[in-house]
């Protein structure tokens, strides 16, 4: 198996209620795997446990043989793992610039006393991240929009926004939670070859949730299925497209005259 | 000439002038004059310091008071002689060592800011394992805590009686100086990158974390720098007023700390600087009215704490028709000066 990154029977209790129940992963480096379910079956608890917000009741996660399980968020950020958000959380009073430059403050070496001075060599480095991120907007179309607030951006760019702080934090795996949640099928369309592109030139892996059947399934190279906490399916597109326990969950049960 | 030279110069320029202006007052300034100016200049470092907290990182802390007055005990306690400590401390005496230190008035004021800072990070662990209301009754609490505490500990602080015949050390140079220094690192500070990762935190800190920002880490750190600089106007303040006591330092001022940072704009280091000096202004100005007033056909009696009521209206008003303050969180800045001199030329 492979020891880039594997969740180990995971499982997530909230007192009594069951959330997930013995996931288990295993993602390839440049691999880019879809998680679908239902509302409600789990599936950003997964992306919770995974990112240190949750700590798992059960299982581990292992991320380049380590076992990470239960580390602070920040510290897993800064061990190359990063995350978007299925509710946009920007900072919606910053600049769209600093938005994007908060994410590399966990690799600033400077010490906050050569900040508070204005020591050349701070300067340098405030430099060098301002060049960097604005590099990064423009990748991802937003060059023009650096001063504006990004609380002030219309929704499309907001997720774009996202996505673009989330690789500013220089992630090998990159987790997307909705990235297409409330875009038209135009923007849609477009967000997929995004994402297609930014994984290849940045060597990523991704591991996405998707509500869109149409996006997962043009999208990723093999998909995973929760329902109630429970994986009930997992194959490439084609394979889940004909699943039948998948179209059970989706559409209910035939009904029997 | 490129914008950060510019800037720079403009900067220079400013400071050259305003110790002009400190120079003047003192030489023919009155020493009603100079006290104003004195107090501007503590309360400027105060609400600055007690901005990068509250308006920065978007923490509720209620506390400064406490830091205020443990700045202002150090610093008094070791820039006393011996021989008046033994005249002062006449119900029990001074504990060793402190009752045979004396030390100059600048290092006292460091060791202010370090006590400050040390009695900050020993609390800073309760604290920050709380938000929101939790955090800011943890910090009152906090701000009583050493209240009481300098009334019962008389061995060390004199109890009730306080600390008499300080020596007026504090010039406006040294309160000037000081605040002119604060709010200079503090403005560095909040614009780098340790800057836009406290303001990461107010926004969101779930996010914050998702991007590998610590928010303890930053908090903290907030929290001690904040801490240090307002031991040192503590120190400052002692040594301006010459007599100290537990009654001085209570929740009263840091009920003004915050009407001073929410009236500038909470986040906003000029606004913080405007309003510390309008309120230290404002308030001796705003001492007539608790004077007796004739006004030809009637005598008003002085009312004592008239000016509070009044402080309190203009507060209210201000949160009516400005609700983030004279600032908002923007920022005066010589780019902007610039910018709107540009415009007017234009025009």
């Amino acid at each position: 198996m492979s020891d880039f990154f594997r969740l180990d029977n995971l499982g997530m209790q909230f007192g009594g209620l069951t959330a997930v129940k013995d996931f288990s992963i295993a993602i390839d480096p440049g691999e880019l795997v879809g998680l679908i379910g239902p509302n409600g079956a789990g599936k950003t608890t997964v992306f919770n446990m995974i990112t240190g917000f949750l700590t798992p009741t059960f299982g581990k996660v292992l991320w380049q043989g380590r076992d990470i399980t239960g580390w602070p968020p920040h510290t897993i950020t800064a061990q190359g793992i990063a995350r978007t958000f299925q509710n946009i959380r920007l900072f919606a009073d910053m600049t769209v610039l600093e938005n994007v430059m908060v994410s590399f403050h966990h690799t600033l070496r400077s010490r906050f006393w050569k900040a508070m001075l204005g020591l050349p060599s701070h300067k340098r480095e405030e430099r060098r991240i301002e060049t960097e991120a604005r590099d990064f907007l423009e990748e991802l179309h937003l060059g023009h929009l650096a001063d504006e607030k990004a609380g002030s951006l219309p929704y499309g760019q907001q997720r774009r926004l996202e996505i673009a702080r989330a690789l500013a934090a220089r992630p090998k795996l990159l987790l997307l939670d909705e990235p297409a949640a409330g875009m038209n099928p135009q923007e849609t369309m477009e967000l997929a070859r995004l994402v297609r592109e930014i994984r290849d030139r940045h060597r990523l892996t991704i591991f996405l949730i998707e509500h869109d059947m149409k996006f997962v399934m043009g999208l990723c190279e093999r998909i995973k299925v929760l329902d109630y906490g429970i994986t009930i399916a997992e194959g490439t597109p084609a394979e889940i497209q004909r699943h039948p326990d998948v179209i059970k969950a989706y559409l209910g049960e035939p009904k029997h005259a | 000439m490129e914008t950060s030279t510019r800037n720079t110069l403009c900067t220079i320029v400013l400071l050259a002038v305003l110790a002009v202006v400190l120079y003047i007052f003192e030489k023919h300034g009155t020493e009603y004059q100079i006290r104003i100016l004195n107090n501007m200049a503590i309360f400027i470092t105060l609400a600055v310091s007690y901005n990068l907290v509250n308006g920065f990182c978007g923490i509720l802390h209620l506390g400064p008071n406490a830091f205020i007055t443990i700045g202002a005990y150090t610093s008094a306690l070791l820039t006393m002689s011996p021989a008046e400590k033994q005249l002062s401390f006449i119900i029990e005496p001074l504990i060793w060592p402190l009752s045979v230190i004396q030390v100059p008035f600048a290092v006292s004021l460091i060791a202010a800011g370090v006590t400050a800072t040390i009695f900050a990070f020993l609390i800073s662990f309760p604290v920050f394992r709380v938000r929101g209301d939790y955090l800011a009754i943890v910090t009152l609490g906090f701000g009583e805590v050493i209240r009481v505490l300098c009334n019962a500990m008389q061995s060390l602080t004199n109890g009730p009686l306080g600390l008499k015949g300080l020596t007026p050390y504090t010039t406006l140079w040294w309160s000037w100086g000081v605040a002119v220094f604060t709010v200079m690192v503090i403005t560095k500070l909040v614009n780098s990158s340790y800057g836009r990762a406290m303001k990461a935190i107010r926004e969101d800190e779930t996010a914050a974390k998702a991007m590998g920002v610590d928010p303890f880490r930053h908090l903290l750190l907030a929290f001690l720098i904040s801490a240090f600089f307002s031991g040192v106007a503590g120190g400052l303040l002692a040594h301006l007023i010459t007599t100290i006591s537990p009654t001085l330092f209570t929740f009263f001022l840091t009920f003004n700390l915050l009407i001073i940072i929410v009236v500038g704009g909470l986040g906003s280091t000029s606004g913080a600087v405007i309003a510390a000096a309008l309120f230290a202004w404002g308030g001796e100005a705003l001492r007539v009215v608790e004077s007796p007033m004739n006004l030809g056909f009637v005598t008003l009696p002085g009312i004592p704490g008239m000016r509070m009521v009044l402080f309190s209206i203009i507060l209210m008003v201000v949160i009516l028709f400005a609700r983030r303050g004279i600032m908002g969180r923007s920022e005066l800045s010589w780019n902007r000066v610039f910018a709107a001199l540009r415009l007017q030329t234009k025009a």
